[in-house]
């Protein structure tokens, strides 16, 4: 029982912690708030039923926002998704929707960052907008931090791209 | 060079200083004279300059090393020239949170992000850039120019001004 309510406790300043900034995440690659709640509930029953021990604190956090785009993408994959989204407006909609907890002054940024082929929105997405590191975004996305580097070298160019020439958005 | 080299080679220089050899003599030391002292002034100068430099960075505990007083390596923020010591700084970069910032910049078509804080009269300033690097400022906004193209310094005047 004892053992029961501290863990109960422990799963409620997980969420705490946590679960703005999963939303975010997922909401930056779902643009859909229905979505995007339940894949960072899908990815915190994940880490509750797996109970792995957990070496620290930014291990964790790597784990659940590794996780959460993990199931995004699996979502995002899901034909009966791809048939009932309208990419077009969704991304606009979205834009608007990341409740950042700062003012952003450039809303066509965003926008665009949100339309880039998932392997470069997210690192650029936690880059800029959730201000992690490259070594943080290198172990959360479990890739080599060079690869993270040429991603958000290119991504970049991807984004200017869209800002000029107006592209379509992709998955 | 010496003088002799100057004045010793060349047949028809030879025949000159037997035809005139006064007038040729004083002719060449003349010359040498005023270039040496020519070159000694302006070394002197370049020296007086130099060592002025070298004093005025160690009495602001600042040398030049590459990476430190030079900003950015991003088209949007670079900036060629030495910083100016008196406005801003190179600090130790303390990894402060965007809810932390007063103010803060996300450019991501350029490739870096800014981070603000007004702490009295300066503004600590982070700048992040995608090739991994992370450095901090320490700028006086008062002393900056009005006309300054300097994107930190631009940054730190909106900051003072109060962005965010």
């Amino acid at each position: 029982m004892e053992q029961e309510f501290a863990r109960e406790e422990r799963w409620s300043h997980l969420a705490a912690e946590y679960q703005t900034m999963l939303y975010r995440i997922a909401f930056a690659n779902m643009r859909s708030r229905a979505d995007a709640e339940d894949a960072v509930q899908e990815a915190f029953l994940r880490y509750m039923k797996d109970e792995k021990p957990i070496r620290s604190m930014e291990h964790e956090k790597a784990w659940l926002i590794r996780t959460t785009i993990h199931i995004c993408m699996d979502m995002l994959k899901s034909g009966w998704r791809r048939k009932t989204v309208p990419l077009e407006e969704s991304v606009l909609a979205a834009s608007k929707e990341v409740y950042l907890p700062y003012q952003i002054k450039d809303d066509r940024t965003l926008e665009a960052v949100l339309k880039l082929p998932v392997h470069y929105r997210n690192p650029i997405y936690l880059f800029y907008y959730e201000d992690y590191s490259i070594q943080e975004i290198a172990g959360a996305l479990h890739e080599k931090e060079g690869t993270i580097k040429t991603r958000l070298r290119r991504g970049r160019e991807e984004v200017k791209k869209i800002l000029t020439e107006g592209r379509p958005e992709s998955l | 060079m010496s003088i002799q080299e100057i004045g010793g080679s060349g047949k028809s220089g030879k025949d000159r200083i037997q035809e005139y050899p006064d007038r040729r003599k004083k002719e060449h030391s003349e010359v040498f004279q005023e270039s040496l002292m020519q070159n000694l002034k302006y070394q002197g100068e370049a020296q007086g300059r130099e060592s002025e430099e070298k004093k005025r960075l160690r009495t602001s505990g600042k040398e030049d090393r590459p990476g430190i007083g030079r900003i950015g390596v991003t088209a949007g923020i670079r900036v060629n020239t030495i910083t100016k010591r008196d406005v801003i700084q190179a600090v130790e970069v303390r990894h402060m949170s965007y809810e932390e910032s007063d103010n803060i910049e996300i450019a991501v078509t350029e490739g870096y992000t800014l981070k603000g804080k007004r702490e009295g009269n300066h503004v600590y300033v982070e700048a992040k850039y995608d090739d991994g690097r992370l450095e901090a400022y320490q700028v006086d906004p008062r002393q900056v120019q009005a006309q300054t193209q300097h994107r930190i310094e631009q940054f730190a005047v909106e900051t003072a001004a109060g962005g965010k």
